[in-house]
């Protein structure tokens, strides 16, 4: 497949500091690219520095094989972009701010400001100026700007901030719908995995700029890990049955609400085959009242590999 | 050119929809009026001072006639011009970045130069008017008070002045955009307004002012208190270089530094 979103060795410094360092990216035809990474990861800089916003320090960014530059105002042809929180002309009505984007981006066909306004269900904000309308629409409004052109790539960083539920299923649908059935290509920043993951075909993981992590979206389920949880009445003889039969058993003995936290078992044998330690447990007189196979939550992960690479979780 | 044009009527759209139209007229609806009250007063203290214009302690200098009523609306223009004209200014370039729409503007099929020269057009266009509307004001005012010494002469030169004035007045708001671009909102173009403002009087007063570019446009005016004063080309020069410097470093400022 084409490759349509790319980055070399990116790197990005103020001062002392890599804000970001060596990043390469590569985002094929028809992707949704996940780029993840908490607060002040590099996302939003990277993402700055492809919309040619910012000049990288060394390193280069391409989009449709052509490098990025402010200057090379052809390549914003095909583009649409949120960066950050999207604001628009409060004075403005949603549609007088449509009509603009339109014109600046030369579509002839007026007819697309109605088309893209239905498309976000805005219909009812239309004749609203933009500093009336609440969070989650204004972040639509943002959304319709950024696709009222029908573009090839979009590149949208958080693009569901401050969206209810009900808005996020609906924007991640509009995103699979444009990749799967346009071809566009997407990239998408977040710091939340378990949205991500929803969609996108690739996860890359930024940490202190520095790509830590790139994940296939459909491996991304065999990477968590999985732990047994289980608690009984006899929680420390349960332990030690346990522990003599070889599993590594995590028990805390700090209360939390008067009750104890479940203990932990993370070995492979026991996630696969609860009913050996639930036998083990019964023949030796401690049957268990709590025992199930949990997955890690995706939440979780993020912050392990953030861990497992030694990184900083401010 | 199709460029510039939908990006000028763009601006036009987002100036005309904002209060900035409004209350710049009405602070230069004031110039006229203010003129116009003093040529009343210089006319005859008596009535005015009967009337209750005026106490019996005030003590306006100055005599009433046309060319001191010029002399008298170049100079508001060639002073408040500085702030209103940079007002509209500083407004028109730093409410992107106060409003955080400057994002929208900077990765689109149309470049930046552009859209920044289109906002100058704009700037400069709605600041001739505002020139033009305070120059035609002020004939109605003066028509209306009645000033004595009319000529065709002396409104023909009056009106040169005022002109004059009111170009390299608006031509002096260009730095103030590329205040509002660095700086990334109003405070610091409106920080340098007043710096120049204040920087203009001394240098003035200090006798070199044909060669500090905000000091220029009063000195025509004959706010120095030389109504003949001789501005070399010189004087010209400095100003259009100033306003030069400010659209080319507005313009390079938005093509090359980071918008971050």
């Amino acid at each position: 497949m084409i490759e349509i979103i790319s980055t070399t060795n990116l790197t990005k410094t103020y001062g002392e500091t890599h804000v970001v360092d060596n990043v390469n990216l590569s985002v094929k035809q028809g992707e949704i690219f996940g780029f993840l990474g908490l607060n002040g990861a590099g996302k939003t800089t990277t993402i700055r520095m492809l919309l040619g916003m910012i000049a990288p320090t060394s390193g280069q960014c391409y989009l449709q094989g052509k490098k990025v530059s402010a200057g090379n105002i052809n390549t914003w042809r095909d583009v649409g972009y949120i960066v950050e929180t999207p604001y628009s002309y409060p004075e403005l009505t949603v549609r007088e701010n449509l009509e603009i984007v339109r014109r600046l981006r030369g579509i002839q066909d007026k007819s697309c400001v109605s088309w893209i306004i239905k498309k976000l269900k805005l219909e009812e904000y239309a004749s609203k100026k933009a500093k009336h309308l609440s969070l989650g629409n204004a972040q639509r409004l943002g959304i319709a700007k950024a696709i009222i052109h029908k573009p090839k790539i979009l590149i949208l960083d958080e693009p569901t901030n401050g969206l209810d539920p009900a808005g996020i299923v609906e924007v991640r649908q509009l995103l699979m719908d444009l990749a799967k059935n346009s071809g566009v290509t997407i990239l998408v920043s977040s710091h939340k995995l378990d949205e991500i993951s929803k969609i996108a075909t690739n996860i890359a993981i930024i940490h202190d700029g520095n790509l830590i992590k790139e994940i296939d979206g459909k491996q991304l389920e065999n990477q968590l890990k999985k732990l047994l949880i289980l608690d009984g009445k006899e929680r420390s003889a349960m332990k030690s049955i346990l522990s003599k039969a070889g599993y590594k058993v995590n028990a805390q003995d700090r209360r939390i609400s008067e009750e104890f936290l479940p203990m932990k078992i993370q070995n492979e044998d026991a996630v696969n085959n609860p009913d050996k330690i639930a036998t083990l447990l019964v023949n030796a007189g401690y049957p268990p009242t709590l025992l199930k196979v949990e997955k890690e939550d995706l939440e979780m992960y993020f912050l392990r590999t953030i861990k497992e690479i030694g990184g900083n979780l401010k | 050119m199709n460029k510039i044009i939908t990006c000028v009527s763009i601006e036009g759209k987002k100036l005309f929809h904002s209060k900035v139209p409004l209350i710049t007229m009405l602070a230069l609806t004031l110039v006229p009026f203010m003129g116009g009250f003093f040529m009343f007063v210089l006319k005859d203290p008596s009535l005015a001072q009967k009337l209750g214009f005026i106490s019996a302690k005030a003590h306006i200098m100055g005599t009433a006639d046309w060319p001191s009523y010029f002399g008298l609306l170049s100079q508001a223009i060639a002073v408040g011009g500085l702030v209103v004209f940079g007002f509209v200014t500083s407004w028109i370039f730093g409410r992107e970045y106060s409003d955080r729409t400057i994002k929208d503007l900077l990765a689109l099929p149309i470049s930046r130069s552009i859209i920044v020269f289109s906002k100058f057009i704009v700037a400069i266009l709605w600041c001739l008017f505002l020139s033009i509307f305070v120059l035609v004001l002020g004939l109605i005012v003066g028509k209306v008070v009645d000033i004595p010494g009319w000529s065709s002469d002396i409104m023909i030169r009056g009106t040169l002045v005022f002109i004059i004035c009111s170009i390299l007045t608006i031509l002096l708001s260009t730095p103030v955009a590329f205040f509002a671009s660095v700086g990334r909102g109003y405070l610091s173009p409106i920080g340098f307004m007043v710096f120049t403002l204040v920087l203009a009087q001394i240098i003035a007063a200090t006798g070199y002012g044909q060669f500090f570019p905000w000091s220029i446009p009063a000195m025509i005016s004959g706010a120095a208190g030389n109504h003949n004063v001789i501005i070399e080309n010189i004087s010209i020069i400095i100003v259009l270089l100033t306003s030069i410097f400010g659209l080319v470093g507005t313009m390079f400022w938005w093509r090359y530094a980071d918008q971050s």
